[in-house]
């Protein structure tokens, strides 16, 4: 997992691609509980979709990103908080890439916090970087990976 | 229109218990690759986003069976926040009070912040904090709306 003597403004992490087609949407709706037919069904994304079509939830992709970064920090205990603007929305059938980067470490308190995002091929911003972050514990030095206690 | 004078408001606690299957299949819908996932057995933490699980459709549940708060189902989360006190564990046993934060609006555009205030249920300490911003839709021009 990442130590504050690692950690550096402008490390980015590996991107992710993902194909978010109805069967992942389908499955994150089982998952999460929401059924909201805005995500699978056409006549009723029809009346109330930016897009006019069934959209993905956009926590299936905060999802995706919090997979992402929680992978870097070394598991889910170490992120201490997340948060994101949903911007534009994810049709169905897209090919969503997410991303982050470090934008600030903090010494005293051994955190760093990421800016995340999740971009669609033509520039859509789902999750748009400028307001979503992420904020992740860093260990504080070699020894503190396998620290007795 | 929703209603003002509902900011503050806080709608009744509902209790939530977290289990290793359901972490295991929410991991697994959004793409979490660790180890301890496929394993049989132990504790898992769950994904950070898992407390969309508790947190969202629960509360946004409440929004919408209010009568005094006046919101409709035309709506689209606009943005999420998650900050964690402790991560969340197989077995934990939360206590979730929702409750709204902010109501606005603009353009023919409402905006609403509802927050939900996640405690461990045997020992009170907070866990979770969820903030969820929601905008409400006008309705379809020739449907009046207020």
């Amino acid at each position: 997992m990442p130590s504050l003597h690692d950690v550096a403004v402008g490390d980015r992490l590996p991107q992710r691609r993902v194909l978010v087609d109805q069967e992942r949407v389908l499955r994150y709706a089982g998952a999460s509980g929401d059924w909201n037919p805005l995500h699978w069904d056409p006549e009723f994304a029809a009346q109330v979709s930016p897009t006019g079509g069934v959209i993905a939830h956009g926590m299936l992709n905060l999802g995706g990103i919090s997979a992402l970064v929680t992978a870097w920090a070394g598991g889910p205990e170490r992120v201490r908080s997340l948060r994101a603007t949903f911007r534009g929305a994810c049709p169905v059938g897209a090919t969503v890439t997410y991303g982050a980067e470090v934008v600030e470490v903090d010494a005293e308190a051994a955190t760093a916090t990421l800016a995340v995002w999740a971009e669609l091929d033509d520039g859509t911003k789902v999750v748009d970087r400028r307001t979503s972050r992420a904020v992740v514990a860093l260990t504080r030095d070699e020894e503190g990976r396998d620290g007795a206690s | 229109m929703l209603n003002p004078a509902r900011i503050g408001h806080r709608y009744p606690t509902y209790r939530y218990e977290v289990s290793r299957e359901k972490i295991r299949e929410y991991a697994l819908a959004t793409g979490v690759e660790d180890p301890r996932i496929a394993a049989d057995t132990g504790d898992l933490v769950a994904p950070p986003t898992f407390a969309a699980c508790f947190t969202v459709m629960r509360a946004g549940a409440a929004l919408l069976d209010d009568p005094e708060l006046g919101a409709t189902p035309r709506l689209l989360h606009s943005a999420q926040e998650y900050d964690f006190f402790r991560p969340v564990r197989s077995g934990d046993v939360l206590d979730c009070t929702p409750w709204i934060v902010d109501v606005s609006s603009r353009a023919r555009i409402e905006r609403l912040v509802l927050q939900v205030d996640c405690v461990d249920a045997d020992s009170g300490e907070p866990v979770v904090t969820g903030r969820t911003t929601l905008v409400f839709l006008p309705p379809p021009d020739g449907e009046g709306g207020a």
